[in-house]
């Protein structure tokens, strides 16, 4: 199963990542590998929009608790918006949801 | 349904949205419904994983073979591989407060699954068995239905 990942840069030095497809064992490598340089690109913020993900397992998860940990050493924003039911709920199950700043629209996320 | 449905997938990550598809096709076909499809697949997806990971040690063609059985109110899944065994006791899930990658796919089968347990007794491999009892969840659903 193949997933589809469009970079786009709405501001300066802010990055929205969409992905589209299912985040699995399969592809969270791809999602690590495009996210891991943004973090050394003295980005301020960058926005992960999930509204093309219906699936992702434990190492997608990890995928985005690594973006986590590297926003915090390169103090950048890491934002996710748009999680669609599946992919709330398995937040929800990893006790994760609140760890993340977490928005409904990239609009909102793009504001704060 | 009195037979169970047998797919046998290599052990590549790749295969692993052939076999949720087909989880899908037949949770839908017995009307489980969609929060409580959504978790059996996820689980399903983790152990196979595992297996991959654990198993065999990362990618590879060796088969995994996923057994689904709906009887009555229980979902009965087993995934067998023939990797190297796992060592039941060294499968706990971790602990969550500790925010760091990784780790969580044990958590997610003991937290959906009402049975979980590994057998070894066998030549080669591991046979995992998880059920989940439907009945609370199939109720819900034909109630939602009426309403």
């Amino acid at each position: 199963m193949s997933i589809e990942l469009k970079l786009d840069r709405p501001a300066e030095n802010t990055v929205t990542i969409s992905v589209i497809g299912d985040i699995d064992m399969s592809s969270s490598t791809k999602v690590r590998d495009i996210l891991a340089p943004l973090f050394q690109e003295n980005n301020k913020a960058i926005i992960v929009d999930l509204s093309g993900v219906s699936y992702i397992d434990s190492s997608g998860i990890a995928t985005l608790v690594e973006g986590l940990q590297w926003s915090h050493s390169s103090q950048s924003k890491f934002r996710l918006v748009s999680l669609t039911p599946g992919v709330k709920d398995v937040f929800e199950i990893a006790r994760l949801l609140t760890v993340f700043e977490v928005f409904d629209t990239k609009e909102q996320a793009l504001a704060h | 349904m009195s037979q169970p449905i047998k797919l046998s997938i290599p052990s590549h990550p790749k295969y692993l949205g052939l076999i949720r598809k087909v989880l899908q096709e037949l949770l839908d076909y017995h009307e489980v419904p969609d929060e409580t499809a959504r978790r059996l697949i996820l689980c399903v997806d983790e152990a196979c994983s595992n297996v991959i990971k654990h198993g065999y040690g990362g990618p590879c063609e060796e088969p995994i073979e996923a057994t689904f059985h709906i009887d009555g109110d229980d979902f009965k899944v087993q995934i067998r591989d023939y990797g190297k065994q796992c060592d039941s006791s060294q499968i706990k899930p971790r602990c969550l407060d500790q925010i760091k990658p990784g780790g969580l796919g044990t958590h997610f089968i003991n937290e959906i699954m009402d049975d979980v347990s590994y057998c070894t007794e066998r030549a080669k491999g591991t046979l995992l068995t998880m059920v989940k009892k439907l009945k609370r969840e199939l109720t819900s659903a034909q109630e939602k239905n009426k309403e």
